[in-house]
């Protein structure tokens, strides 16, 4: 029994099964990429490369708080909708007050950095919402965000008036979004996900925290005879899922100065598929902010070789399904092999 | 056909598990329509072979003869459709259905998938009714107590024709005048062509109950004789106990006569009214069978479950958390240890820091050496078979499992250790060593609170031991010389 | 001997606390009753006081209801019409949360078959083959979540979310470029009976479609009570290993329970197609909620094992009402917001029902 116990895994002997879906993962992009390059023109030049990555800066930033939600084993749907508010809101808190007759141009005239630190704040209450029915109530999480998610699509509708909001900015408004490395296509908002990522990932490796957040996907109820405050943790993870889908909002808003209604349609969707094609697991207790990263730049490929190809833009919706459903199978079988 | 004599033929029935013979060459009868009961510690064989003869397990060796025919079940269900009934501790019945809808449960007669009203149903509620009237069919089970879902499974058994009925523990979490009326039905189901085989630890309703007893011990069978020809319960205490000569205690002065613990009027839905003192650096024994309230209390003291009443600990009331306690000094190696104490998915270095992250991290911030470094330190101490500290738990073999929640707890660097069911599915050479760890931890000053089902090991290692039944506790002695074994098994079944 | 007598005495001394036990239950029965009778009225109490209170509201500048007043006729059948949809599936929707599983692709195959239904009916099927066609498409989308779920065991929440992306992708790859659904154009035109189904007066001044989905309700709440189908999806719900036990086949029950929600999906799509004459690939958009809702308020358990198809109707129509009842008296731009909060208030109160009994 022991001995038998003892043998490698057949695939990749030293690596954990974490890192061995996101090497596998690695892999398939690779294919994929070589696949694209073969069919698309131009699709292997480094400019193009490059905006894989930094046109899906939004979704990557999502999908870190995302990713821990889900290794706790739980969903954050509201995302989306959040963006849409909290862009809405620093749009809102800034505008002049009583500029014009058009209510849609008047808002409470609060300087920049004081209207995006309440924006930011209502994003994290929309989180501490989601944790109070999930923590306190134990209410399924799919459930709840998706009820959130409503609620902050429909303040932010209700604040707009179904539309949008994009007169009587200060100034400052539209920096944050224009920012940029000169000469390059690399703007703030990517360097942000960038800073993001690299916290994300040595957070994840690193702390006590993180460490946590692992013990209770892994198994909830010995976490907490453990000693992990379970409802404590799951509430800081949706604040912060909220926080992140927060900052996403006001660089979007700032990007295209205004505050949109409809914002963000979807991202919650698109968050989930990077974090399913990265191999975490809503099972729980298992995942990477790496593998995210990778599963990200996988559907990025696909999307824009997709569209390389001339296919319709109608195609992604199938195209996504499609993608994930065979990442969730082969992950699976991959892992099934190497356990023999 | 003519129905044989011995429903049931055991022949030589053997059940190994890497380095235990759970089952050891056991052969005996089971007479049609008799109440049979099976006793023997913990560790007897008991559940091991109430699990091969529902088909959860299957042997090693051997033949059982079910009607004097070849008995092999794949599944508990292919066991049910043999005439192999099972009361299962964790009921299984459905609360939102009614008590009809319960009895007929995947045995329906359907026209065109609607389900019809036929003799079937009349039949299986006639049977309900002659076994208890006070239950209407058209109730709701939710609105049931523990006992009437019981002989609603029952009479879901005995209407289905099943030969035998096995009951494991139906007593422990019913009330008195409850388990009067199950006896009674218990009673009158040899009239209606069943047999039971019946497991308890309380000792009495054996000699209320049974028509026949059979003992085991170790694995092995020791007898199988009608009650009647039992004289008394020490009679059967002694076939359970053996010879064994337990390992002598030492007593000794306990250096620190401080209290450290002070549990005062503790009661929950399982504990009654319980108050005792522990002194620095004792080892405290809690003994009592199955269900009597040990694991409940050790959960309550831990926080992990609600309770009225105060503990206090150093001095400092306790607030009801696990987290609280672990930060008070106090660690807990619960009960069920795969899905309670260890995180399978993850490593053995996933596992045993995670009570004490202060001492692998500095600021929130993990030091991977340190953490690498004391958890060899514990793969070498508690003799952790395993190539390396990144293997993953599931991959574990069970007594290494126990190792590493254990050294997850030790880990934890708790003044008050508490231990639930310390060596439960653990072979013999893995016992001493864990009684050896215990004694050095209290040598180093720890306090440590033990909550067992085998006598023995109380008996062996503690210097108090509590006794517990049915969530009080019965009564309090220190170990040594004057403890009686006899005495003790007469107070934890029942006996005043 | 001397131990029987033991055995004998312990056991008279219960007795008393015993009867002082049965005065606390009474006690605790009386609340427990009262709590059950809570629980089986106050949806009806909930439906009745959201009508009162848009009764009573002053709705002049309205345009939905022709004569501003909620309860006349005629916005009592323009309600009942614009409920169709969810009359029809929340029945089916409802008997998959018993069993413990959940459909969050309903909307998308609602659209999908819509457009399927108005592109058969433009490119010149008439209306039987486009609609028998229409419902076989239904349970076939159906049967592919059934087989992701029950078969290759991915979690219900994600196998269905990502069956909704696939779904509505499809019917936006139908639907030609440059136009946002199927409906008539110069060159091809959409029949004018395609309305009949979901506007004309058959009965009562309501159409076919409103009178199908009666149908659909009366012979779901038959399926529950009285076929093994909802007895069997009670029991899985309820306690999965005594289903097991007694020899239920929940891989065939589950995914047949799947198929019937995609079929019933396919139905509510026909109505909408129909009612607007077009096939609108997002028509559906958010039916998932609409029904998890209705299902809420109906105080069907989220783990599942309880719940009432009958009740979870009631919730449909408490979703109309506050949907459009809100319609008449703030703009179309809250209707998210309220929504949302209709969702988050009926989890709250399925909360203090469902969950305070499991507790006793």
């Amino acid at each position: 029994m022991e001995t038998s116990q003892m043998q490698k895994p057949l695939l990749g002997g030293k690596l954990s099964d974490e890192s061995f879906i996101t090497v596998f993962m690695v892999g398939v992009l690779i294919v994929v990429f070589g696949i694209a390059c073969i069919f698309v023109p131009n699709f292997y030049k480094p400019q193009n490369m490059l905006n894989l990555i930094t046109n899906n800066w939004y979704i990557i930033v999502l999908g870190i708080g995302i990713t821990f939600v889900m290794i706790t084993g739980n969903y954050d749907m509201s995302v989306g909708g959040n963006i849409a508010l909290t862009g809405v809101l620093s749009v809102y808190f800034c505008q002049g007050v009583n500029v014009s007759q058009n209510p849609l141009a008047n808002g409470l005239g609060l300087p920049y950095i004081l209207a995006i630190g309440l924006a930011l704040l209502c994003a994290m209450g929309v989180g501490a919402v989601n944790a109070f029915f999930i923590a306190k109530l134990k209410v399924p999480s799919i459930i709840v965000t998706l009820g959130t998610m409503m609620l902050a699509r429909g303040a932010a509708q209700v604040i707009t008036q179904g539309a949008q909001r994009n007169t009587s900015l200060p100034d400052a408004f539209g920096v944050l979004g224009s920012l940029g490395i000169p000469g390059t296509s690399i703007r703030l908002p990517v360097l942000v996900m960038i800073a993001l990522i690299i916290l994300a990932f040595i957070f994840e490796k690193k702390t006590v925290f993180a460490r946590r957040i692992y013990l209770i996907g892994a198994n909830p109820v010995a976490a907490r005879l453990s000693g992990v405050n379970v409802g404590g943790y799951l509430t800081a993870l949706y604040i912060v899922s909220g926080l992140l889908a927060g900052i996403t909002g006001i660089l979007l808003a700032s990007e295209f100065e205004a505050g949109v209604s409809n914002r963000a349609m979807g991202y919650e969707f698109d968050a989930l598929v990077i974090v399913l094609l990265g191999g975490i697991s809503i099972t729980g207790g298992f995942g990477s902010v790496l593998g995210m990263f990778v599963g990200a730049i996988i559907l990025s490929v696909v999307t824009s070789a997709a569209t390389g190809m001339l296919f319709s833009p109608d195609w992604q919706f199938t195209l996504k399904a499609i993608v994930t459903f065979i990442a969730i199978l082969t992950q699976r079988f991959a892992l099934d092999k190497r356990k023999g | 056909m003519q129905p044989t004599e011995n429903v049931l033929e055991i022949r030589d029935l053997v059940k190994d598990f890497p380095g235990v013979r759970a089952v050891d060459n056991v052969s005996f009868d089971i007479k049609r329509n008799t109440v049979h009961c099976l006793v023997g510690e913990n560790g007897a064989g008991k559940s091991t072979l109430i699990k091969i003869l529902t088909g959860v397990y299957d042997r090693t060796s051997g033949r059982i003869l079910l009607n004097g025919e070849e008995y092999n079940p794949r599944n508990p269900r292919d066991a049910k459709q043999q005439g192999m009934s099972t009361l299962f501790q964790e009921l299984n019945v459905v609360d939102q259905l009614t008590v009809e809808e319960n009895l007929t449960l995947g045995m329906e007669d359907t026209t065109f998938g609607f389900t019809r009203k036929t003799d079937k149903i009349n039949r299986m509620v006639g049977v309900l009714n002659s076994i208890e009237p006070s239950i209407k069919p058209r109730q709701l089970v939710s609105s049931l107590s523990v006992a009437q879902k019981q002989i609603v499974e029952i009479s879901r058994a005995v209407a289905a024709e099943s030969d035998i009925i096995i009951m494991d523990e139906p007593t422990a979490a019913i009330s008195e005048s409850e388990i009067a009326r199950l006896f009674n039905i218990i009673k009158g189901l040899r009239e209606k062509n069943v047999t039971v085989i019946y497991i308890s630890h309380r000792l009495d309703e054996i000699f209320e109950l049974g028509d026949y007893v059979t003992v085991l011990r170790d694995g092995k069978h020791i007898e199988t004789k009608p009650v009647a020809e039992i004289q008394d319960r020490s009679e059967l205490i002694k076939m359970m106990i053996g010879k064994t000569v337990f390992e002598q205690y030492t007593p000794r002065e306990i250096d620190c006569p401080d209290t450290i613990l002070e549990v005062k009027h503790l009661s929950n839905h399982r504990l009654n009214d319980i108050s005792f003192d522990v002194s620095a650096g004792e080892i405290v024994g809690f003994y009592g069978l199955v269900g009597a309230g040990k694991t409940e209390l050790a959960r309550a003291i831990y926080g992990a479950d609600n309770y009225e009443g105060e503990i206090v600990f150093k001095g400092q009331k306790l607030r009801p958390s696990p987290e609280k306690a672990i930060a008070a000094g106090i660690a807990l190696v619960p009960e069920e240890r795969r899905s309670q104490g260890l995180f399978t998915i993850l490593t053995i270095r996933g596992n045993v820091p995670v009570m004490n992250m202060a001492k692998i991290s500095r600021k929130g911030f993990i030091n991977d050496a340190t953490e690498r470094k004391v958890t060899s330190e514990y793969v070498d101490k508690l003799k952790i078979a395993t190539n390396s500290v990144e293997k993953e738990a599931s991959k574990l073999s069970g007594g290494n499992q126990q190792k590493v929640v254990l050294s997850k707890c030790l880990f934890a660097d708790a003044d008050l250790l508490m231990l639930d069911e310390p060596t439960r599915g653990i072979d013999v050479g893995a016992k001493s060593e864990i009684y050896n760890l215990i004694r050095q931890l209290s040598r180093e000053g720890k306090t440590i609170i033990i909550f067992s089902s085998e006598l023995p090991e109380v008996m062996n290692i503690c210097d108090s031991i509590y006794l517990m039944y049915d969530g009080n506790l019965k009564s309090t002695m220190r170990n040594g010389c004057d403890v009686n074994s006899e005495s003790i098994l007469h107070i934890v079944t029942g006996g005043e | 001997m001397d131990s029987i007598t033991t055995g004998v005495s312990s056991k008279e001394q219960p007795n008393v606390t015993t009867i002082l036990k049965e005065s606390t239950i009474l006690q605790m029965d009386r609340s427990a009753t009262l709590r059950a009778n809570i629980k089986r009225f106050y949806i009806y109490i909930v439906l009745v006081l959201i009508v009162l209170v848009f009764s009573l509201m002053k709705l002049d500048q309205v345009t939905f209801f022709e004569r501003g007043h909620f309860l006349s006729p005629d916005s009592i059948i323009n309600l009942l019409r614009s409920a169709v949809p969810i009359l029809t599936l929340s029945g089916a929707f409802t008997l998959l949360m018993i069993s413990g599983y959940i459909d969050l692709s309903v909307g998308s195959a609602m659209s999908l078959a819509a457009v399927v239904f108005a592109w058969l009916i433009l490119n010149g099927f008439s209306f039987l083959p486009a609609f028998v066609i229409t419902l076989i498409l239904g349970a076939i989308l159906g049967s592919l979540n059934g087989y992701l779920v029950m078969k290759l065991r991915i979690t219900p929440v994600i196998a269905t979310l990502v069956t909704l992306s696939l779904f509505k992708g499809i019917a936006l790859l139908i639907v030609p470029d440059g136009s946002s659904a199927i409906k008539g154009s110069a060159e091809k035109v959409m029949p004018a009976w395609i309305n009949d189904y979901a506007r004309k007066d058959v009965l009562l001044g309501l159409p076919w479609a409103f009178w199908v989905a009666v149908l659909v309700i009366l012979l779901l709440v038959i399926v529950q009570r009285k076929t093994l189908l909802g007895k069997y999806a009670t029991a899985i719900g309820g306690n999965r290993i005594a289903a097991d036990l007694s020899g239920i086949n929940a891989v065939r029950i589950v995914g047949l329970l799947y198929v019937m929600v995609g079929f019933f999906a396919a139905l509510a799509g026909m109505a909408r197609a129909s009612y607007m004459s077009l096939g609108d690939p997002l028509s559906g958009d958010g039916m998932e909620l609409d029904c998890i809702i209705a299902v809420l308020l109906g105080g069907t358990a989220f783990s599942g094992g309880e719940g009432s198809v009958a009740k979870t109707v009631v919730g449909a129509l408490i979703i109309i009402c506050v949907t459009i009842g809100l319609m008449t008296v703030i703009p179309a731009y809250w209707q998210t917001m309220a929504k949302g909060g209709v969702l988050v208030a009926a989890v709250t109160l399925n909360h203090l029902l469902v969950r305070e009994k499991a507790k006793a």
